[in-house]
């Protein structure tokens, strides 16, 4: 078999969004090599588990291995399920989605040291769906600071274990051996408390978004506190946007998305969200995992399948978080259905409508986390 | 079995082998295991619960007449319990003895982090294995913390295990390892870049038919046939744990305890908590009625 062929179709893989790199070119030369196979039905069988890194490889595999070595038998029919919800959404993509909206926010640089610290502190407590269109740079600029100081110190706390664990005898041993056997000092086990993985589903349905940006805002700085913190984004069904959420500045494009989230969405249908979550993503759930909704429970759907599959998470996850925005009001009371039928499965119900409330989540986070 | 070696010398001879062994071996999974004896690479088999992961491995040492040492993983789980651990109580007797012996501290040191003081966990014993090469399985390591997926690279890169007062451990003979997963959560890309990886899906009708012969010889072939279809419809019929090969066996089991060579609805019913093994599934499949999936 020739193998100029062979790294040609791994780089192939490559480009078709497999990890496939040079130990993946190298591991399959030597399956080939170790395999000679005779057919290109063998040569499958032999490369497939020399390249496949996952599940998700292992299944499209067969189509681009068909593709490339143009066999006779047609590759299947695409199948499309699932059109935009699985996989990571390029900002490329979420540009052309929404529409990447210009607003004149050029002159935010300019103003932004200027800032009093009565302002600072009214801003604070002020409602993201009160804030004056000319203070909204001002109020970012505010989130993105006390927020970035918020995560790192959750973060600090999970550095340093507090509490005398079991006797550490290794430890013990080695020590004593200094002093010729004598057992003077016992040494203890400590572990610092890891931070727990968190996932995050933010609601940017219509009737979020006026805090869809601040909230996503969040979602990214928590990134920073938690071991892991995956965020999904959902209204009639749940996108992925964990790939975007890497970068360490939030991607222009995703506040032009949660700041024109209405463009595509119609209505919010939580518990079908939730359900597609748990199809293809519930093994980012851990015994330890905080599970965030950010959501004002407007949900079109069933209340039957929303609690179906809150049950189901809750089985699996440490707590169940929901923030809702609306519960900064005076007057609200959780009455809608799917808000109502959601509440026994929630640990906490919090609001997060202003920057304080956001601040105010340090302290539960770490009363779950520990 | 094990007394004599199967024949491996070619992916023919794997399936062969395996058969003999009641184990149905369909020829992608051979030709990875057949790569994995040849390149002496890890496995890493990922599926469904009750594919037959583990017993790949199980097999496998049976053919090839070698040990098999098994780490069960767990959330938790530390180099203490897997790799290595000092059996501190003989070193403290040690210490106590020679207090008066003129032997200064370091000798001391040397003395009791030697190999008598050494207790072998799973992975050292895989390692230090003096006949032939065995088959190391490290079951379910999605149930392992990351931290300990780190310590499994060197062993499974390098073969070898480094204790740090007695140096560097390198294996006589190569194990064979293969490492299972539920994908409970996503393994770490450095460890599966180490690995030949091989994702087993359900069984087609005919391969678990298959299956079912040679697990469970003298079945009715009809009895078996309807049990094989009613558990394909159920995993069809999108549950919350779908249920396995094992459980077809189970159920098949049950049927023939109950004295039934027929599945109808009835016996659908009685035997339901053998492929059935979550209350919200049982719940629904109950109201439903099963008519449609027989």
């Amino acid at each position: 078999m020739n193998s100029e062929r062979i790294i040609g179709f791994c780089r192939y893989l490559r480009a078709n969004g497999f990890t496939a790199g040079l130990s993946e070119s190298i591991a399959s030369l030597e399956a080939v090599r170790a395999a000679s196979p005779s057919d290109l039905d063998e040569l499958r069988a032999v490369l497939q588990p020399a390249i496949c890194k996952s599940k998700e490889e292992w299944e499209k595999f067969d189509d681009l291995f068909h593709q490339y070595w143009n066999t006779h038998e047609k590759p299947r029919a695409k199948k499309t399920r699932r059109p935009p919800v699985v996989g990571g959404i390029s900002a490329a993509g979420l540009m052309s989605l929404t529409g990447l909206r210009n607003a004149s926010s050029e002159s935010s640089e300019e103003s932004k040291t200027t800032t009093g610290a009565s302002l600072q502190a009214r801003l604070k407590q002020v409602d993201f769906s009160q804030v004056p269109v000319d203070q909204q740079h001002l109020l970012d600029a505010l989130a993105e600071r006390l927020l970035a100081q918020a995560s790192r110190r959750i973060s600090r706390r999970f550095k340093v274990g507090q509490k005398r664990g079991r006797i550490d005898l290794r430890r013990t041993m080695r020590a004593s051996i200094g002093c010729g056997g004598y057992h003077g000092k016992l040494k203890y086990k400590t572990r610092a408390p890891k931070p727990p993985p968190v996932v995050i589903l933010l609601d940017v349905s219509g009737s979020m978004s006026l805090y869809s940006f601040f909230l996503l805002r969040f979602a990214h700085s928590l990134r920073k506190a938690f071991k892991r913190a995956d965020t999904f984004i959902f209204s009639t069904e749940l996108a992925d946007i964990r790939g975007a959420l890497r970068l360490r500045v939030l991607p222009e494009a995703l506040r032009a998305l949660s700041e024109k989230a209405t463009g595509w969405a119609s209505g919010t249908k939580i518990g079908l969200s939730l359900s597609e979550f748990n199809r293809h993503h519930s093994r980012l759930l851990a015994r330890n995992t905080i599970f965030l909704i950010l959501s004002d429970g407007w949900d079109t759907g069933e209340p039957e399948e929303l609690t179906r599959e809150l049950r189901a998470i809750k089985e699996k996850v440490r707590a169940i978080i929901w923030l809702n925005p609306l519960l900064g009001m005076p007057d609200y009371s959780p009455e809608t259905r799917g808000m109502k039928a959601s509440l026994p499965y929630i640990d906490v119900f919090a609001p997060a409508h202003s920057l304080e409330s956001l601040l105010d989540l340090e302290r539960v986070f770490l009363r779950i986390a520990r | 079995m094990a007394d004599e070696i199967a024949d491996i010398s070619s992916v023919d001879a794997l399936v062969a082998a395996f058969e003999k062994s009641s184990y149905v071996l369909d020829r992608a999974l051979a030709t990875t295991v057949f790569l994995q004896l040849k390149l002496g690479k890890p496995l890493l088999i990922e599926g469904h619960a009750g594919v037959g992961k583990t017993d790949v491995a199980k097999v496998l040492s049976s053919i090839l007449g070698t040990e098999l040492i098994r780490l069960q993983c767990y959330e938790g789980l530390d180099v203490n319990s897997a790799v290595y651990e000092w059996n501190y109580q003989k070193q403290l007797l040690a210490i106590n003895m020679h207090r008066e012996s003129a032997a200064d501290a370091d000798q001391q040191q040397k003395r009791i982090f030697g190999p008598d003081f050494l207790e072998e966990r799973p992975l050292l014993r895989a390692v230090r294995a003096q006949q032939r090469a065995p088959v190391l399985l490290i079951d379910e390591v999605d149930r392992a913390d990351e931290e300990f997926e780190a310590f499994l690279l060197e062993l499974l890169s390098d073969f070898q295990i480094t204790i740090p007062e007695m140096g560097t451990i390198k294996a006589a003979h190569r194990p064979f390892v293969i490492l299972t997963s539920n994908r409970t959560r996503e393994l770490s890309d450095a460890l599966k870049r180490r690995c030949l990886y091989h994702w087993i899906d359900y069984p087609s009708l005919e391969k678990e038919s298959k299956i079912v012969r040679i697990k469970l010889p003298g079945i009715e072939e009809e009895l078996a046939q309807q049990v094989v279809r009613f558990v394909h419809s159920l995993r069809a019929s999108r549950l919350t744990k779908s249920p396995g090969v094992a459980e077809t066996l189970d159920c098949i089991q049950s049927l023939q305890a109950l004295g039934k060579n027929h599945l109808d609805e009835e016996a659908a019913e009685q035997v339901l908590g053998t492929v059935v093994k979550s209350a919200d599934d049982f719940a629904r499949l109950k109201s439903e009625g099963m008519s449609q999936l027989l």
